[in-house]
């Protein structure tokens, strides 16, 4: 993808053109079981508006579940899905208003990329000429996009995947894995043109398993496992940045830091953990004690550790926002 | 979003594959090899008195039979390829109101079906037109009879393909839907016909033909409400099971 066009370009550049960006997506109570398996369990969550929030959870955790479910694909057993509080199939106009990335692959290998883009357009009433700049948005050349599909590399479907996102414009986005076979130069226009979208007001859900792309990609998480919420807030809140505190007297520290209420964790012999308070004020409180400090620094989880706590031993990683709803903002 | 929008994408998805060109060929073949009886076909005593009359000849010609085959075929392969590509996706996404999307794409498949039909009979007659004059006879069928068989195979056509397609929405697999196809318009009529001999006349091979008015057995009315029938029973079932069913 070029940079020059992600990054910077939208397709209706003139703001009084523009509709209501400002759309959430409320998953509220959401079930859906398939025989006796329950692969979504009342989940409950707010995308705001504004930001880009990453979907994670491991496989079969219940994420494509509940994309489907949002866009009508499938059907809810309990609870619902709705895009700015209106459910997709009822959106008076969904191009327009919702684009989506599921799978690269859902394309006919021999229809070229730029019919299935036309297709898509004419059912959707978007103006064929948008075909054209899209797939300059996606960086996909006339020449490939004339090609079947059949040809192309993962990357290519991909762009073609997020072309079809594109067309109508729509100020929410749902993607399922958008940098599946992008190379590193489209991961990086693909994320800088999600983040001017939702610095925009645009509404940004994105789903992959690629941590450390998501890391750098979203402001606000929802995790999920075995179909429950598990997490959900922004990346820095729910990073929960730990000090680590070495002292020749651990004890007297850590009743002292307890009593302001920090939640201290005694490690080997001179070595506490500290969440709820900051360095600063460790610190101070070991120089009123007349503690003798060795270190103080601060600790915060890669979101590969935050992952694996989370999602290995579920909801008691954080029984304190399982199940109940939690708005990302 | 107008419905005729939908019903031209819809044909511009069955257009932009190789699909249609594969079964014109298959209906190319088809005719040459009509044109190859025509002109090397002979009766038991030698003779070509199987193309002595109009009626006899309208009886080659007449198309409407392989017709519902083929576009059975067609309409099975055009919807279930659908879900097998995940296009279908794309459908429901554009158009979540189900329903809507499918009858678009019902309409185009049925439309589709009739121009395989015509097409089907066309070819058939102008090979058999293009190799007459080898043999002892002319062409002898009348523009009104001709206009009879395009019209019937045509109809017989997009019969066929309603019925594939509603099958293909049914079963949602290529091969599945194509297997289901020829049970219900090859394997299981004569099968029927064995068990009760009176079926015979409602089999729908037996109604395009009384439809292209090469047969009697029931009145040409009869015959296309019988071959609405066969095509609307499983086009509904097909539309009630995409509704119903989630779509992946």
């Amino acid at each position: 993808m070029a940079t020059r066009t992600l990054e910077t370009e939208r397709i209706h550049p003139q703001p009084s053109q523009r509709r209501d960006r400002s759309l959430a997506l409320e998953i509220d109570s959401l079930t859906k079981s398939y025989g006796d398996t329950t692969v979504v369990d009342g989940l409950t969550f707010t995308v705001q508006p504004g930001r880009v929030t990453g979907f994670l959870g491991p496989n079969g955790s219940g994420k494509s579940t509940t994309m489907k479910m949002l866009l009508g694909l499938a059907s809810a057993d309990k609870g619902q899905a709705t895009i700015g509080g209106i459910p997709y199939r009822n959106l008076p106009d969904p191009a327009r208003t919702l684009g989506v990335v599921l799978e690269p692959n859902a394309f006919h290998p021999g229809r070229s990329g730029r019919n299935h883009l036309r297709i898509q357009a004419e059912a959707t009433g978007i103006p064929a000429s948008q075909v054209d700049e899209v797939l300059r948005l996606v960086d996909l050349s006339p020449e490939a996009a004339n090609r079947r599909v059949g040809t192309y590399s993962l990357g290519m479907k991909q762009r073609l995947s997020l072309a079809l996102a594109l067309l109508g414009d729509p100020p929410v986005l749902v993607l399922d894995e958008p940098g599946n076979g992008l190379d590193p130069r489209g991961i990086r226009t693909l994320r800088d043109n999600l983040a001017t979208r939702a610095a925009n007001g645009d509404t940004v859900f994105v789903s992959s398993h690629l941590l450390s792309e998501v890391e750098l990609l979203a402001d606000d998480l929802v995790v999920i496992n075995e179909g429950r919420l598990v997490a959900a807030g922004s990346i820095s809140e729910l990073r929960n940045p730990t000090a680590l505190v070495r002292t020749t007297a651990p004890e007297e520290l850590a009743i002292a830091l307890e009593r302001i209420g920090g939640k201290v964790k005694r490690q080997d012999a001179g070595t506490l953990v500290v969440e709820g308070l900051s360095t600063e004020v460790i610190g101070e409180h070991a120089y009123r004690e007349g503690v003798v400090l060795h270190e103080l620094s601060l600790h915060e989880g890669s979101l590969e550790e935050m992952f694996m706590a989370w999602t290995g031993d579920a909801a008691s990683a954080n029984p304190s926002i399982s199940g109940k709803k939690e708005v990302v903002s | 979003m107008k419905n005729a929008q939908l019903v031209r994408s819809e044909i511009r998805r069955l257009t932009t594959t190789r699909m249609p060109l594969a079964f014109l060929v298959v209906l190319g073949a088809m005719a040459a090899l009509n044109a190859a009886v025509v002109a090397w076909g002979a009766d038991a005593d030698g003779t070509q008195t199987f193309l002595s009359t109009a009626l006899d000849q309208r009886s080659l010609i007449a198309f409407s039979a392989n017709s519902v085959i083929i576009a059975g075929l067609f309409g099975a392969t055009a919807v279930a390829r659908g879900y097998g590509h995940g296009t279908v996706v794309h459908v429901f996404l554009a158009t979540p109101r189900r329903l809507r999307a499918q009858l678009a794409q019902f309409t185009a498949v049925a439309l589709g079906g009739a121009v395989l039909g015509l097409a089907g009979v066309a070819m058939t007659a102008g090979a058999v037109a293009a190799v007459l004059p080898t043999t002892d006879y002319a062409f002898l069928i009348s523009t009104g009879d001709m206009i009879r068989l395009l019209a019937a195979s045509s109809f017989a056509g997009a019969a066929g393909a309603l019925l594939g397609a509603g099958i293909g929405a049914l079963v949602r697999n290529t091969g599945g839907a194509v297997t289901g196809a020829v049970l219900m318009l090859v394997i299981a009529p004569p099968l029927v016909v064995q068990i009760a001999g009176g079926a015979a006349d409602w089999i729908p091979p037996t109604l395009a033909n009384v439809v292209s008015g090469v047969s009697n057995e029931v009145t040409v009315l009869v015959a296309i409400a019988a071959l609405v029938l066969w095509a609307g029973v499983p086009a509904t079932i097909g539309l009630v099971s995409t509704v119903k069913r989630d779509v992946v």
